[in-house]
């Protein structure tokens, strides 16, 4: 019980979309390797190194609980749990905070992972709360450095193979404290195209590859296991410096047409919004503009505009997308040329990596190069001010998604996912 | 310029001219053979993209109808598929534009530029082209910029929508025109875009005002371009209007590289002026040869000519040859000799003459006193028996003797001019030679009763001497003021001038008297010629006998009723003569 619990909590972003009665007509079988293709090149899973890359950077948190743990996990509500330590209290000066580490909790290569007294001390005045969160993010997942350097964790599945931004295997860990998981292993190709990761769906060479947003609807109606998640990416433009003035930066925002490219390019999958984080993560998206007010646009520019445009020419979601703005921002004055040189702004692709909004907002600002959110402020003042300081335009929130072999089960919690051997392909 | 190198400069200048005309004359026949081959191209060019394009038009107007009769377009019409649906439709029909909008043009799906979908379709052509069965020409707008194509505009649905698709007026279809090696085909598509068959024309402004030319007049132009500072980049166009409902929708281009004609006309000059210089050269060297043969016995005449001039009667040119000129030498040999044969006979008529004239005028002279001879001998025989006979015999001899001193005057004056001495040369002051002529005869000119002669000197103020023979000039100078004195018996003035003369000295003597006429100022210096009633006619003479031992000239002028004025040239020097000084003398 208690490890469904703990897994359910680390999960808590997923919604799934099998079929539960087929789930549930079918008992759990140990076994097999399940293998996934993805767009991103995931250089390391260490949690102390932050890609640069947005997508490798979601890859990245989405991958790394599978191999690194937390002293502690947020649940749906983002209330903190306990997981590699059992509790927690603090000294008797209340100028440190003391974690009991889980008993019986074996590292990847077998010996017993036993902190120092069998706690973690933590030097910390602030309030529980605020380190609670902090040690929940993935930049605090326990990694314990082997004798050949390399990085030994506690997830339930292990490192056997890893080709940096190429490929990986990642093995069940037999002596996980919560139970071994179904999966023998789980096989990742990095770096695939959408196109490739379909072709090779189609001829059965994978179980599980990534779908475009916009696509999510035509493989479900043609009987292909779909599995959409809540957003968990913003779609943005990125301003490059202050070299773009706030009129013009605002009037781009307003000339946008958000809702179109919603229903017609997105086909109504993900969200309009003016806020970098999801409706469903904080709940006050609304509170950020994002209508389209073409005769403002239109006002705030004294003369035509001309900037640089970048985007991902083979990102077959961002590239429609960009085009669209380019015919929007047209109309208000501003012409969007893609050229070489300084790239003025840049349509991105920015990941949700956490279910707090703090510990998201955090990966977001290392990305977009600002500082870091104060823990003590509200989310909703800290993504204003990241918004403010970094000149980010949020357009949309995409939900990701996953084409799946009809034997994949209990997708995209890693660890309870089995293959139905007896299910057709 | 010699006769010699006058016929070299002709012989060249014919050969460099007519190797120029017909150099000139090639050049402008192949530049009108090319002009003509260029034209016929041009126009057969022209030709070819105008069926290109009608059957490219069939074409785009066959697949527009089949993309509308598909069932993808269909689906687009009614809004079930996605909004970049058309692009998959495009590829299928072979088209380079579609879009399929609804009536109200407002873009459904477009293949060319999906972003476009919900704007208002804004293609720059008339209204009326989406409801034309006709294809059209059409600047489609693109992510790019925008693009000429040929468009076809078909209803889908029965009207519910509408398929505009279409193709590119690209370099593939000037590509595809085939045209003639050294042609090729461009494409000015409005606003500014020219295209060859290659893609994008560059320095296209070049043509600029040529297509200028085409949009004001819409009419065709030509012209020629020079791309680089090589003349042979020039290439030669002839810009075509393409025109649709009155409008200019774009111009073609024919242009031919004049790199082929130019190459072709600097081969013929060059060819030109190595065959006119290898015909001067050759001219010259058979000018030379051919006027050598020409002119040397002409050059052989004129020297002959040269010598008969200066008296050499017996000059003669050797006959060379039976031409005209051999006939002209033959015929220069017999005037000289003819020529020497008179002035043996004019030589001896003259000394006839002289001689004539001689015995003449000694009969003359000596018939004078032997009258009185006579008279008085007679006289004498008569007074014999009279009682006067003394008184008589003395006035008899005394006759007598003045008349025998008459007659030995008259021999003394013969045989002073037969006796002319050679001069005897020293450095006179011919100044000095006038001054005391003309006091010598001071007397002469006061004694004339009545009539006064006025002496007039007019002497250069230069140096004046000169090498000659004192007494001599002194003589000839005292008969000139003698003969001046006797043309003036009623008076006058006799004028006296020395003046410093090329290379010597020269003295005129004027009198103001009656003056003389020709023949008599062609006979002057003739002996024994006067026009006096009592002269012996050797003063003049024996004047020009000293002159001419001098090394010297006299001339006479005269015109009747202005006097007569003789002018003699001495020389400075005397150069083979022996110059006697006073002392030595």
């Amino acid at each position: 019980m208690r490890r469904t619990a703990l897994r359910s909590i680390a999960a808590a972003n997923a919604v799934l979309a099998l079929a539960a009665g087929l789930e549930a007509a079918r008992r759990p079988r140990y076994g097999g390797e399940l293998r996934v293709e993805m767009r991103a090149a995931v250089a390391s899973l260490d949690p102390a190194v932050v890609p640069d890359d947005p997508a490798a950077l979601g890859a990245q948190r989405q991958w790394m609980p599978l191999v690194f743990e937390t002293l502690v996990s947020l649940d749906n509500h983002g209330r903190p749990q306990p997981w590699l330590a059992t509790s927690w209290t603090h000294d008797a000066a209340r100028k440190a905070w003391i974690f009991q580490a889980r008993k019986n909790v074996k590292l990847h290569d077998g010996s017993i992972w036993s902190p120092p007294g069998g706690s973690i001390m933590v030097p910390d005045d602030r309030p529980i709360e605020q380190i609670l969160r902090e040690l929940a993010g993935a930049r605090s997942a326990v990694t314990v450095k082997a004798e050949d350097g390399s990085l030994l964790g506690t997830g339930p599945f292990r490192i056997a193979r890893w080709e940096a931004g190429k490929a990986a295997t990642l093995v069940a860990h037999d002596q996980y404290w919560g139970g071994r998981p179904f999966l023998d292993s789980i096989s990742v190709q990095m770096g695939r195209s959408l196109a490739d990761q379909a072709s090779d769906f189609q001829i059965g060479k994978v179980e599980a590859v990534e779908i475009a947003a916009r696509d999510l609807r035509a493989p479900k109606q043609r009987g292909t296991t779909i599995a959409s998640m809540q957003p968990l990416e913003t779609v943005a433009l990125q301003f490059d410096g202050g070299r773009v003035p706030a009129p013009v930066r605002q009037a781009l925002s307003l000339s946008i047409d958000r809702t179109a490219i919603l229903n017609v390019l997105l086909q109504k999958q993900g969200e309009t919004s003016g806020a970098l984080l999801p409706r469903w993560l904080t709940g006050y998206s609304f509170l950020f503009p994002s209508e389209r007010d073409l005769a403002k646009a239109k006002q705030l520019l004294p003369a035509p505009q001309s900037l640089t445009f970048g985007y991902d020419r083979q990102d077959p979601v961002i590239r429609p997308i960009a085009e669209r703005i380019a015919v929007n921002a047209s109309e208000a004055g501003i012409t969007l040329r893609q050229g070489a040189g300084a790239i003025d702004v840049r349509l991105v692709r920015l990941p949700i990596t956490a279910t707090d909004a703090w510990l998201a907002l955090q990966d977001l600002t290392a990305l977009l190069k600002v500082a870091p959110p104060s823990p003590a402020a509200n989310s909703y003042e800290s993504e204003k001010a990241l918004i403010d300081s970094s000149g980010v335009i949020p357009l949309f929130h995409l939900p990701r998604g996953w084409m799946l072999s009809s034997r994949v089960r209990n997708w995209p919690r890693f660890d309870e996912v089995w293959l139905d051997v007896g299910a057709a392909q | 310029m010699t006769f010699r190198t006058k016929l070299l400069f002709i012989s060249s200048f014919t050969v460099a001219g007519a190797v120029a005309l017909v150099t000139g004359a090639v050049s402008i026949s192949t530049r009108r053979a090319f002009d003509t081959i260029d034209r016929e191209r041009r126009e057969a060019l022209l030709t070819q993209f105008r069926d290109e394009l009608a059957a490219r038009s069939v074409e785009v107007a066959r697949r527009v109808e089949l993309a509308a009769a598909s069932p993808g377009v269909q689906q687009i019409a009614a809004g079930a598929a996605e909004y970049d649906r058309a692009q998959t439709e495009a590829v299928t029909a072979d088209l380079d534009f579609l879009d399929v909008v609804e009536p109200n043009l407002t873009i459904i799906s477009s293949a060319h530029w999906p972003a476009r979908f919900g704007y208002q379709n804004d293609w720059q052509i008339a209204p009326d082209d989406w409801h034309t069965s006709d294809v059209f020409l059409a600047r489609i707008p693109t992510p790019e910029g925008s693009a000429m194509a040929l468009m076809a505009v078909r209803p889908v649905a029965g009207g519910k929508a509408l398929v505009a698709g279409g193709r590119r007026l690209s370099p593939e279809l000037l590509k595809s025109l085939g045209v003639a090696p050294g042609m090729r085909a461009l494409l000015w598509l409005p606003p500014g875009e020219v295209i060859d068959a290659e893609g994008s024309v560059r320095d296209a402004q070049k043509l600029a005002p040529l297509i200028q030319d085409v949009r004001s007049t819409n009419a065709e132009a030509t012209g020629s371009v020079q791309w680089t500072s090589d003349r042979r980049s020039s290439e030669a166009f002839l810009a075509l209007p393409i025109t649709r409902a009155g409008t200019l929708a774009g111009v073609l281009l024919a242009g031919t590289s004049l790199s082929t004609q130019l190459g072709l006309e600097r081969s013929i000059l060059r060819t030109g002026v190595v065959v006119g210089a290898s015909g001067i050269v050759i001219g010259v060297l058979l000018g030379w040869w051919t006027t050598e043969r020409i002119t040397r016995p002409v050059e052989r005449l004129a020297a002959g000519a040269r010598a008969v001039a200066g008296g050499d009667l017996s000059a003669r040119v050797e006959v060379l040859s039976r031409d005209e000129i051999g006939e002209l030498a033959q015929a220069f040999n017999r005037m000289t000799e003819q020529l020497l044969e008179q002035r043996e006979r004019a030589i001896q008529a003259e000394r006839v003459a002289a001689w004539r004239e001689l015995a003449r005028r000694l009969a003359h002279e000596l018939k004078n006193p032997l009258f009185p001879l006579q008279i008085t001998i007679e006289n004498l025989q008569r007074a014999r028996e009279s009682s006067e006979f003394d008184e008589v015999f003395r006035e008899s001899t005394a006759t007598l003797l003045a008349e025998l001193g008459n007659l030995k005057t008259i021999i003394g004056r013969f045989s002073d001019f037969a006796k002319m001495p050679a001069p005897q040369f020293e450095t006179v002051d011919i100044n000095e030679i006038v001054r005391g002529v003309m006091k010598l005869n001071d007397a002469r000119l006061k004694a004339e009763g009545g009539a006064t002669v006025q002496p007039r000197l007019e002497l250069t103020s230069g140096s004046t001497q000169i090498q000659a023979d004192p007494d001599q000039l002194r003589r000839a100078l005292g008969n000139l003021v003698l003969n001046a004195l006797d043309a003036m018996p009623d008076g006058g003035t006799l004028l006296v001038r020395t003046a410093l003369h090329d290379g010597g000295v020269r003295l005129e003597i004027s009198d103001s008297g009656q003056g003389l006429t020709e023949e008599e100022c062609q006979r002057l210096f003739t002996p024994y010629y006067t026009t006096k009633q009592h002269g012996t006619g050797l003063g003049l003479a024996i004047v020009q006998s000293v002159v001419s031992d001098h090394r010297g000239k006299i001339s006479v002028a005269s015109a009747s009723g202005r006097g007569t004025t003789f002018t003699i040239d001495l020389p400075w020097t005397q150069a083979d003569s022996l110059v006697v000084t006073g002392e030595s003398a």
